[in-house]
């Protein structure tokens, strides 16, 4: 007996192994699939379309033989990136994620135009898309992308806060939004300080929202700016003085869309604005103190204004860069992801669905509390701004006003005008 | 001979020239093209001449970071400068525990800058954070960052400062370490008071240290992008705005690449006139060692 451990390997047998492995290896059976569509996405895309035994797409990559690789990336980051890679003489991503409001017309060159997919290989009850998103993916009457989820904003509220401060329920006009908000400013039970409402502050969609509640709005899509100043003004004020009495938190001029999710999850906010989407977030167990009691309801509009409340909304489209090689395979993977049975998929993960019958499946109803007030409100919806080549510049000078004016270092009044006086030269002629 | 000396060995410092050449000279050169054309995504660029200066030394938004960045990087890379210097001198005089000392100082360097920032974004919350709720218990005013643009400024320069004094603290140190104990001495028996030792003996020895910490952190501190962007943003409504975010928003929220290039160079010779004072001096130093 020995407790000595040799290794008694010679070079032949070394040699001998590595080879006969690496041809083991080269002819034995192929554990990925033969072929690859890469994909630039927000993680969002990728999660809701699932996985293991609930991956929507399962069936589509052994009938393909295509694995699907996901590249991922926040919002702007990613329509950099794809725009970027749609400008080189080749791409390897077949599918790339568009916002509806940035395809101008230059960037819409990047891009395959798809009619001539729909009329060869045409998606499954494509009019069953909405058709205001499926207008938001066409540029010059061309379509460059088919929507697949939509964010539509809608007024959260805690209700064990509105219980606990003794209100019965949400509001109604953004008059009782408003005097809620600063009735739930206040001390909570568990001694959690809670601030009336939370809203991000380098986000149009705010200020949008509250503006169409009085009938205004920032640009329309035949680019007027500001149809009603006076509502911009009002909306501005309401904003205003909502941060004075504290029922916006002091932070207002930091706050990003993640501390929105946050300050919910923890009882720290009472009311937000954000996508219907976000519902299964905010009632999560596993992050949420209040898990079932964040409920949404359509953003109210003012009781002085008659006309109609639209709701802002975002879509995003797949889009085919018109560098990349294999089309046919990235469009045989679009339409699958169009198709009703994965639409209706992807919303019960979350997505916000594109098509109007997904709101019908009475599955989905029963799993989305929110689903029959995000239909309201997209039936009305429409984005914060039409896309034209200065978009992103004119939303940061509106979004510099409009928090001068709710920091209070600016009257409503002022703001608007700086407003007009800054953007109108960058609207398209 | 000589051509064939080269000829020798141009192979030897080749990859070392292509590697400049490829990620800075032509870089650099495509930037300076970049500059003077217009160009967005799906647009071929078209020249426009020296318009991109003109628009971006025009713009107040950027006069304003502009001046923002100076103000960050002068009281900033000063202030750590000082302290770095007295940290330093501390711990060559002795302390205890010192290696344990010398990890905490040098901690923050090996944090990410990202972690840092959102770290402090929550201990300084205007609203929950630990350090506001302290400073709220203690009867102290507190930073009201989110709102008051000075006081965002402020948290910004004490940010970087806490993050970079490692890399001067370490720079000096290891200068303060290299001078001779008999010099001090020598001083000492001179007559010199430790305040005369270290006008007279410290600060003297440790003159091209300092230049160079300062050199290096004054082109570094221009650059200061991530403190600003995940911490305010450069709000509220863009008062806090640095050249570097300015220079971000133009080239990937705007994809106005023409003006992006035209804000990094600016930004370039910005930066090299407000250090060149210390490149002189460095200079200068360099050329009297070498006579």
């Amino acid at each position: 007996m020995t407790d000595r451990i040799t290794l008694d390997i010679t070079r032949r047998g070394f040699l001998g192994t590595a080879l006969g492995g690496a041809a083991a290896l080269a002819a034995g059976p192929s554990w990925a699939a033969a072929k690859t569509l890469n994909i630039l996405s927000h993680k969002v895309h990728e999660t809701v379309l699932g996985t293991g035994d609930g991956d929507l797409m399962k069936e589509w990559k052994a009938r393909n033989d295509t694995d699907l690789v996901f590249t991922t990336f926040d919002s702007n980051p990613l329509q950099d990136r794809l725009f970027r890679e749609a400008s080189l003489p080749s791409t390897d991503y077949g599918v790339g994620y568009i916002i509806d409001n940035r395809p101008t017309a230059d960037i819409a060159k990047l891009f395959a135009l798809l009619d001539d997919f729909l009329k060869s290989a045409p998606i499954e009850n494509y009019d069953d898309i909405a058709p205001g998103l499926r207008e938001a993916m066409t540029v010059g009457g061309k379509t460059i992308g088919i929507p697949v989820r939509h964010a539509t904003g809608g007024l959260f509220y805690n209700e064990a806060l509105l219980e606990e401060a003794g209100i019965s329920a949400p509001p109604t006009t953004l008059e009782e939004l408003i005097e809620q908000a600063k009735k739930l400013t206040f001390t909570a039970k568990d001694g959690t300080p809670v601030t009336g409402m939370i809203m991000a502050s380098d986000l149009a969609v705010f200020p949008v929202s509250f503006a169409r509640a009085f009938g205004g709005d920032y640009i329309t899509k035949d680019f007027k700016l500001l149809p009603k100043p006076e509502a911009m003004e009002k909306a501005l004020g309401v904003m205003a003085n909502m941060f004075k009495d504290g029922a916006l938190p002091r932070s207002y001029a930091t706050t990003k869309n993640d501390d929105q999710v946050t300050w919910m999850q923890q009882g720290r906010a009472a009311f937000t604005m954000i996508t219907f989407a976000r519902y299964k977030q905010f009632n999560d167990p596993a992050n949420s103190k209040f898990p079932g009691k964040i409920k949404a309801v359509q953003f109210p509009k003012s009781k002085s204004y008659d006309g109609e409340m639209s709701a802002v909304t975002e879509s995003w489209g797949m889009s085919i860069p018109a560098n990349f090689a294999d089309k046919e395979l990235a469009w045989s993977y679009i339409r699958e992801v169009s198709s009703p049975r994965v639409t209706l998929g992807m919303a019960k993960n979350g997505n916000g669905p594109v098509r109007v019958s997904t709101y019908a499946d009475a599955e989905f109803a029963a799993a989305s509390p929110v689903a029959a007030a995000e239909a309201k409100a997209l039936a009305t919806a429409r984005g914060a701004f039409p896309p034209f080549p200065e978009a992103a510049r004119a939303q940061q000078l509106f979004l510099e006003d409009v928090q001068l004016a709710v920091l209070g270092r600016k009257t409503p009044a002022e703001a608007v005008e700086n407003m007009v006086k800054r953007i109108t030269p960058l609207l398209p002629a | 001979m000589r051509s064939r000396n080269i000829a020798q060995t141009l192979p030897l410092i080749a990859p070392v020239h292509i590697l400049i050449l490829s990620v800075i000279v032509i870089p650099s050169l495509f930037v300076i093209w970049l500059s003077i054309t217009k160009s967005t995504y799906g647009q071929a660029p078209t020249f426009v001449g020296l318009e991109n200066y003109f628009q971006v030394l025009s713009d107040p938004a950027f006069r304003s970071a502009l001046w923002n960045t100076v103000v960050i990087v002068v009281f900033a890379v000063h202030i750590e400068l000082a302290v770095g210097l007295l940290m330093a001198l501390l711990f060559a005089s002795g302390l205890p525990f010192r290696r344990f000392l010398l990890v905490a100082v040098l901690a923050p360097y090996a944090v990410s800058e990202v972690i840092a920032v959102v770290m402090w974004r929550y201990l300084f919350d205007p609203d929950a954070g630990p350090v506001t709720l302290a400073l709220k218990g203690l009867g102290l005013p507190i930073l009201d960052w989110a709102y008051e643009p000075s006081h965002a400024m402020i948290l910004i320069g004490l940010l970087t400062i806490w993050l970079h004094l490692p890399f001067t603290f370490i720079i000096l140190y290891a200068a303060r370490l290299a001078i001779p104990a008999d010099l001090y001495e020598a001083a000492r028996i001179d007559g010199a008071t430790p305040l005369q030792a270290f006008r007279r003996v410290t600060l003297p020895l440790l003159g091209p240290a300092i230049v160079v910490a300062l050199l290096f952190r004054y082109i570094f501190a221009f650059r200061i992008f991530s403190e600003v962007w995940l911490l305010t943003g450069g709000g509220p409504a863009r008062s806090t705005e640095v050249v570097a975010v300015y220079l971000y928003q133009e080239a990937f929220s705007y994809n106005a690449f023409g003006t992006a290039a035209a804000t990094a160079w600016i930004m370039v010779v910005a930066s090299l006139l407000l250090a060149a004072g210390y490149v002189l001096l460095l200079r200068r130093q360099v050329t009297a060692n070498a006579q």
